[in-house]
């Protein structure tokens, strides 16, 4: 079988013997999490299910959706790429093919126009939103809002580096999220804060 | 707490994670793969014989599973029922990369009780790709049968074969395995 | 008088009477409650500390500083809301709320710059600060905490639970946890202690985690972070199998296991089982270091 190479140097005195189960050489869940994200994006209504026991708030789900659009970009970009090899090595070839286009990656995580539509309007009133805070907890999310963004250089030089890299777009694509739910946080905090 | 009790506390809380991802919970459908995905790889990779190829069918089972959760009945094992789904998508890719399709065994044989012993302990690896040798059919039925404890019925189910023709096809692995091994398999 | 009719009367007579506009002062009042009913509570400046009874009625203690202009209190088909009400315009002040719910109620604080201290409480709780900080006692099985810049400090009784914790640069510290942890932080450091873990998931950017706990048979572990470094020590009975990925972190552990290369390329990955590997725990970094040793 090509790239197993079982490494159980183990003797068996059965068939019955062998174990069944042989983990995947990487994390496969993140591509299944994005591509189920993209079908329920896609087609929320195909899927019966239960209705929840409590409402999800409205601002929730905007957040929900546009992480939600963040995925199906890290799909996108994914099924653009070969598949990186065990752990985080990628194959030499991906790194060759993608090598003059280290950004490509980044075009595809946000490419999505709702994402780019969401995030602008979060952006748009981020100022004002933040003066609406408290200035301890202004001063702190803007210090946390600036490791995001050191966050998002870093990664995407890596990426750079080693464009099929699976941990670095995992921590990426987190990146983003993460990125995406301060803003929505922020957006939230500044409601409260005007009594709304 | 004996093995029975811990394998219903065990069904108890994989149901309760399926009823959660019914409500859209991937959350819950993480936790079942985390559990799952290390046997769904194993069959789609010992059918497939390719590690891309065994990654791609193993996101597909867990995908379809997702679509399907609605319609599974928690009474039953969440295990068979992603394998079932496993080997469908491990035989349709095979197929769309080879078309084909390999010709039916006319080997006469009962493929009866096996319980699969070795006249001698053989390493792993050693018994892996032998396994990993056999034709697809024969693979097939002694994956399903000798690794993953399915019956005749339900691993010929699983296949879409004839019981008697999955009980000839585990005959000829036997036969094979014997062969390549050198060693009694009883 | 008609039932809805004596019903809207109902709410209208719990509502409180505005206070005073100037001075501290003090204000009380209580409402009946339904003993699976919901609890709503919001202040923007101050302190709000609940704790569950047996008692099947809410009841609100409060002391306002100046500028506070009231304390709205009504209930409403099973929902008791209790809400500060700051003046539009100008300063509000600061309103020390102290309320005693039914125990088993669904309770939802929201609060901007205000500490947030439960107690008692078995129901579900969801707790919402910007500023402030939260204290709770784990005591319901269903619990979502999230706070902009305030600290989280949760203890537990080892009794599971599911808890969903968030902040953007507060810390959380939790202990005698169980169950199930999905933990995240962009800045803050995550210290998480659980009796028992069946599925945990933390997750940070620039924040440091440190979890220390034992993991249930076949549990799930997760852990990431961008620059922060992830310190863990976890025990399992039935074993878990590990697997330690960072870019440009450091990996160490207690195992005497070595860390792969990758060639050429950057990253290194160590990959191991512990006991017979039935759980299953991740750790992964781009540049912050990972250490992974057994609970003591």
């Amino acid at each position: 079988m090509s790239g197993t190479g079982s490494a159980d140097e183990r003797k068996v005195s059965s068939l019955r013997e062998l174990s069944p189960a042989i983990e995947p050489p990487r994390d496969l869940w993140p591509q299944i999490e994005a591509r189920i994200n993209a079908e329920r994006r896609s087609a929320p209504a195909a899927q019966p299910r239960p209705a929840r026991a409590r409402a999800v708030p409205p601002r929730w789900l905007a957040a929900a959706a546009v992480m939600a659009s963040v995925a199906v970009g890290v799909w996108i970009g994914r099924s653009l790429l070969p598949a990186p090899g065990p752990g985080v090595q990628s194959p030499g070839s991906a790194r060759a093919s993608f090598a003059a286009a280290p950004t490509a990656l980044d075009v595809a995580y946000v490419s999505d126009p709702r994402y780019q539509r969401d995030r602008a309007a979060l952006m748009k009133s981020l100022q004002t939103r933040l003066a609406a805070l408290p200035p301890a907890a202004r001063a702190k999310v803007m210090a946390s809002l600036a490791a995001i963004q050191r966050a998002k250089q870093d990664l995407q030089s890596a990426l750079g580096k080693d464009p099929g890299n699976a941990l670095l777009q995992e921590l990426l694509v987190n990146t983003y999220q993460d990125e995406m739910r301060v803003l929505t946080d922020i957006h939230a905090a500044s409601d409260a804060g005007r009594g709304i | 707490m004996t093995q029975a009790q811990a394998e219903d506390t065990r069904v108890d809380w994989e149901a309760a994670l399926v009823q959660r991802a019914c409500t859209g919970d991937t959350r819950a459908f993480e936790r079942l793969y985390r559990e799952h995905a290390g046997r769904v790889y194993g069959l789609c990779l010992r059918m497939t014989r390719d590690a891309h190829l065994a990654e791609d069918c193993t996101q597909e089972t867990f995908i379809n599973a997702w679509r399907a959760l609605a319609g599974f009945e928690t009474r039953s094992s969440l295990s068979t029922w992603l394998h079932r789904i496993a080997v469908n998508v491990s035989l349709a890719k095979r197929r769309k990369a080879s078309p084909v399709a390999p010709s039916l065994d006319d080997e006469q044989g009962t493929g009866g009780a096996c319980e699969w012993t070795l006249e001698t302990p053989v390493e792993v690896q050693e018994i892996e790709a032998a396994i990993g040798a056999l034709p697809e059919g024969a693979r097939d039925a002694l994956v399903l049968h000798a690794l993953y404890g399915y019956s005749h019925g339900e691993a010929a189910q699983m296949l879409g074969v004839a019981e008697g023709t999955c009980k000839a096809q585990l005959h000829r692995a036997r036969k094979l395995l014997r062969e390549r091994l050198n060693v009694e398999v009883g | 008088m008609g039932f809805s009719r004596l019903a809207a009367a109902m709410t209208v007579l719990f509502a409180s009477a505005a206070a005073c506009a100037s001075g501290d002062k003090t204000f009380e009042r209580q409402v009946p409650a339904e003993a699976h009913g919901v609890v709503d509570i919001s202040n923007v400046n101050g302190t709000v500390v609940v704790s569950g009874w047996d008692r099947p009625e809410v009841s609100v203690r409060a002391e306002l500083s100046e500028g506070v202009e009231r304390v709205d209190v009504s209930t409403d088909h099973g929902r008791t809301t209790v809400k500060v009400v700051q003046p539009h315009s100008g300063h509000g002040g600061e309103a020390d709320l102290h309320v005693q719910i039914p125990k088993d109620s669904e309770l939802t604080v929201s609060a901007v710059s205000a500490d947030v201290a439960t107690a008692g409480v078995t129901g579900v709780q969801r707790l919402n600060t910007v500023s402030g900080d939260i204290t709770a006692e784990l005591g319901g099985s269903d619990l979502e905490l999230k706070s902009v810049s305030g600290n989280v400090k949760l203890k537990g009784h080892g009794q599971p639970a599911r808890l969903h914790v968030s902040t953007v640069s507060g810390d959380v510290h939790l202990e005698h946890g169980a169950g199930e942890l999905e933990a995240g932080t962009v800045s803050g450091t995550l210290v998480v202690s659980l009796d028992s873990a069946r599925s945990v998931r933390a997750r940070s950017t620039s924040g440091d985690v440190h979890f220390e706990g034992k993991l249930a048979r076949g549990a799930d572990f997760d852990a990431t972070s961008v620059s922060g470094d992830l310190n863990v020590r976890a025990s399992a009975d039935a074993g878990y199998a590990y697997e330690v990925s960072t870019f440009s972190g450091d990996i160490s552990n207690c195992f005497n296991a070595t860390p792969s290369e990758h060639g050429h390329l950057p990253g290194h990955t160590l990959q191991g089982t512990r006991g017979d590997g039935a759980g299953h725990l991740r750790l992964k970094t781009m540049s912050g270091d990972v250490q992974l040793c057994d609970r003591k």
